[in-house]
C-alpha cells in the first residue's frame, strides 16, 4: 500500500448568509493514495464542489474552513502559510474546471497560458516551458501541438479546449489532480474520450486523482473508491463494485434507482424517485439529514447517526445495515 | 397511426458574422430534413451539440420560419394556421425552467396566461382551469400564489409543463426537459411526462444529448448530424442493432452505472463537428472508423429500410457514385 497523498480529516467549510451560518461541508473525512481515483458524488448542492475548492485553498472570501487534518504528502496545509500553498498549487496539487471556456483567459494564446505556470514553478526558460507544452499537448491527443500554442481558447472545440486544461493541469507534473465535473459540459462522445484519456494518463504518471461529478455512469466506469455525499455530508464511501453492488444508505440506493440504464430498467416504465426536497442547511442539523425524504427512517434517526463499516472499508452512515 | 406533424425537406440557414472585416457565411443548421411525427408517439431526436436539435425544434414548434421547405399539421400548411392557431395545438417544454419562466409572475398566472393571450374564458375560470393542470402536474393549490424564485428546479419545470397543458395541445415539443435537473429530480419528470401522455393521449417530440433517457421515453428515434437526419429507427431497433457507425458510436460513449467495464473507446478521433465547415461528402466521415474513398465525395441518401431508414453508404451500395475527375 502506497502512502496517501492526500489526508481530510473532519473537513467543515461554513459560509456566512444574512441568515446564519450555511453548513455547506459537514464535518468530512477521506483520503486518496497515489494512483487512486476516488470520486465524490451528488447532487447540486450537496458540497461537493466546495470541498475541492477547499482543499485548494480557493474558497470564497464568505466561506470558512476548518478541519481536524489536511495533509497533502505528509505536509499539515491547515499551518502551512500562504507562500507555501501557493507554490503548492499548481505545482504538486492541480485542478481541472467544468467549463473551459471560463477557465481559460480568452486574451492569452494557449501556448502563454500553457507555460505561465511552469515557469513560475520551475524558473525554467520561455523554451524549455513551451517544448515541454507540446509535448503535453501531444499527450493529450492533440495534433500539430506546435501550432496551436499560437491559438486562442475561442479557436478550440470545447473537447479540445478541455484537453488544454488538461495538459495544463499536467505541466508541473502533480501528485494530485482534483477534476471538477471535467466533462459535464460535453457531448457524450467527447465525455468518454476526455475520461478514457483522464484514467489513461493517471495509470500512466501514478497521479492521485480525485473526480468530483453528478454522473454515476462515470463514478461506476473511472472511481477505484466512491464518496456518496448528502447535504453536506459522506454519507457513504467505499470501493466502487461493493457500492454498487450492494449500497448500504438509502439515498445511494434512490440515486441508483433514479437513472434509467439501458437493457435494465424497462423502457417506458416508472423510474425510482427520491421524494421531498433537500433540507436547509442554515443553523443547527441534528440527526440523519436523509430522514425526511427517507423510507426507513423511524424517531432515533433524528438522534445522532451511527457510522457503519465493513471489513473492506465501505462505510455508512445509517441506522440500516443495508438499504433494500 | 396517423402522420401529425410532417416536415418535407426542411432547411434552416443562418447567416454568420466572421468578424469585422469578413464576409458573412452560410451556416445550415439544419439541411433538407424530413421527418413524419405520427399521433401518440414520441419522437426522441438525439445528436451532439451545434446538430440543429434546437433549430429543427424551434421550426417545429412554428417560431422560426424554414429557409426551404415547410411543415404540415394534420394536412394544413403552418403558415397558413399563424402563430396562434399553432400555439393551440403545438406547446413547447423547455431546457431551463429558471429562464423560460417570467420571474415577476406567479405561478397561476404563468400557467394561465396561454388561455389570456387566446382570450379563453373569464379570469375566475382561467385561474380555475390552471390550478386544475397544476394539480395535473403534482404541483397542490399552495404554490398557486408563490413566484418562480420560491421554487425549486424540479417545481420550475412542472410549472413550464403545467403552461404547456393547459391548452390541451396535441403534441408537445421537449427540448432537453431534464437537462438542468439533478438525476432524482429528472426521474420524476420523466414519470411525470410518461403518465401525462398516457392520460391526455399526447404526442411528444423529445429532444436530448442523453440516450439512456431517450431510450426510456422514446417510441422512435432520429439520429442527426451536423443538421441532417442520419439514422431513423423504431427505439428497440435502434439500441439493439444500430446501423449507422455515427449511432454506433454515440450508444458506445453511454456510460451506464456498470462497474468494472471501463471507458470505452468511441473510435471517433479528434475531429469534431464544424457547423460553419462541414466537410463535403457524408458530413460524418472525418471521424467515421468505416469510411470509404467515396465517402468524402458523395453525401449519402437517407435509404428507406422498411420502417427505418438510414444515410450511409455502407447501407447503400445502391447508390450511384460519380466517377471523380
Amino acid at each position: 500500500m502506497s502512502e496517501a497523498i492526500l489526508e481530510v480529516g473532519g473537513l467543515s467549510v461554513d459560509i456566512a448568509t444574512p441568515r446564519g451560518a450555511l453548513h455547506a461541508v459537514r464535518d468530512i473525512s477521506f483520503s486518496v493514495k497515489s494512483g487512486e481515483t476516488l470520486c465524490l458524488v451528488g447532487e447540486s448542492g450537496c458540497g461537493k464542489s466546495m470541498t475541492s475548492l477547499a482543499i485548494m485553498d480557493l474558497l470564497p472570501k464568505a466561506a470558512t474552513r476548518t478541519a481536524r487534518r489536511l495533509a497533502f504528502a505528509g505536509e499539515d496545509l491547515g499551518k502551512a502559510s500562504r507562500k507555501r500553498v501557493n507554490t503548492l498549487r499548481g505545482d504538486r496539487m492541480a485542478m481541472i474546471f467544468q467549463e473551459p471556456m471560463t477557465a481559460l483567459n480568452p486574451a492569452y494564446t494557449i501556448g502563454n497560458q500553457l507555460v505561465e505556470a511552469y515557469r513560475q514553478h520551475r524558473s525554467a526558460s520561455e523554451a524549455e516551458a513551451r517544448e515541454r507544452a507540446v509535448y503535453l499537448l501531444g499527450k493529450v491527443g492533440i495534433a500539430s501541438a506546435a501550432q496551436r500554442l499560437g491559438q486562442y481558447p475561442h479557436q478550440l472545440s470545447g473537447g479540445l479546449r478541455q484537453r488544454v486544461m488538461i495538459a495544463m493541469a499536467l505541466m508541473c507534473g502533480p501528485d494530485l489532480l482534483i477534476a471538477d465535473e471535467p466533462t459535464t459540459a460535453l457531448d457524450v462522445t467527447i465525455q468518454a474520450q476526455i475520461l478514457r484519456l483522464l484514467a489513461d494518463l493517471q495509470r500512466e504518471l501514478g497521479i492521485a486523482m480525485v473526480l468530483i461529478t453528478h454522473d454515476l455512469g462515470i463514478v461506476a466506469r473511472i472511481a477505484d473508491r466512491v464518496a456518496v455525499m448528502y447535504a453536506g455530508q459522506i454519507v457513504e464511501e467505499g470501493p466502487t463494485a461493493s457500492l454498487f453492488a450492494n449500497p448500504r444508505h438509502p439515498y445511494t440506493q434512490g440515486l441508483i434507482d433514479c437513472i434509467p440504464v439501458p437493457g435494465r430498467t424497462v423502457p417506458g416504465g416508472k423510474l425510482g424517485v427520491i421524494p421531498g426536497v433537500v433540507p436547509s442547511l442554515i443553523g443547527e442539523i441534528r440527526g440523519c439529514s436523509f430522514r425526511d425524504r427517507c423510507s426507513h427512517a423511524r424517531d432515533i434517526c433524528a438522534a445522532t447517526v451511527p457510522v457503519k463499516e465493513t471489513e473492506d472499508g465501505h462505510q455508512w452512515r445509517c441506522i440500516l445495515e443495508n438499504a433494500v | 397511426m396517423t402522420t401529425l406533424l410532417e416536415a418535407r425537406d426542411l432547411t434552416r440557414s443562418f447567416e454568420v458574422s466572421q468578424g469585422m472585416f469578413k464576409a458573412r457565411r452560410k451556416l445550415h443548421a439544419v439541411n433538407g430534413i424530413s421527418l413524419d411525427i405520427r399521433k401518440g408517439e414520441v419522437l426522441g431526436i438525439v445528436g451532439e451539440s451545434g446538430c440543429g436539435k434546437s433549430t429543427l425544434a424551434r421550426m417545429l414548434l412554428g417560431l422560426l420560419p424554414p429557409t426551404e421547405g415547410g411543415i404540415t399539421l394534420d394536412g394544413t400548411d403552418i403558415r397558413t394556421l399563424g402563430r396562434k392557431g399553432m400555439a393551440r395545438r403545438v406547446q413547447p417544454v423547455f431546457q431551463d425552467p429558471y429562464s423560460s419562466l417570467n420571474p415577476r409572475r406567479t405561478v397561476a398566472s404563468i400557467v394561465a396566461l396561454p388561455l389570456e393571450v387566446h382570450g379563453i374564458g373569464t379570469a375566475a375560470e382561467r385561474r380555475k382551469q390552471a390550478l386544475e393542470i397544476l394539480d395535473k402536474v403534482g404541483l397542490p393549490q399552495r404554490f398557486a400564489d408563490r413566484y418562480p424564485r420560491e421554487l425549486s428546479g424540479g417545481q420550475r419545470q412542472r410549472v413550464a409543463i403545467a403552461r404547456a397543458l393547459v391548452m390541451n395541445p396535441e403534441v408537445v415539443v421537449c427540448d432537453e426537459p431534464t437537462s438542468a435537473l439533478d438525476v432524482s429530480v429528472q426521474s420524476q419528470i420523466l414519470n411525470l411526462l410518461m403518465d401525462l401522455r398516457r392520460e391526455l393521449g399526447l404526442t411528444y417530440v423529445f429532444i436530448s444529448h442523453n440516450l439512456a433517457v431517450v431510450e426510456h421515453i422514446a417510441t422512435r428515434v432520429a439520429v442527426m448530424y451536423l443538421g441532417r437526419v442520419v439514422e431513423l429507427a423504431e427505439t428497440e431497433t435502434l439500441f439493439r442493432t444500430p446501423r449507422h457507425p455515427y449511432t454506433k458510436a454515440l450508444l458506445a460513449s453511454v456510460l451506464t452505472p456498470e462497474p468494472g467495464q471501463g471507458i470505452p473507446e468511441t473510435g471517433l478521433g479528434l475531429a469534431f463537428p464544424d457547423p460553419l465547415n462541414p466537410p463535403p461528402g457524408c458530413p460524418f466521415h472525418p471521424r467515421c472508423p468505416a469510411r470509404m474513398p467515396h465517402c468524402s465525395t458523395t453525401v449519402p441518401r437517407l435509404l428507406q429500410l422498411g420502417r427505418d431508414a438510414v444515410a450511409c453508404h455502407l447501407h447503400d451500395p445502391g447508390q450511384s457514385i460519380p466517377s471523380t475527375q
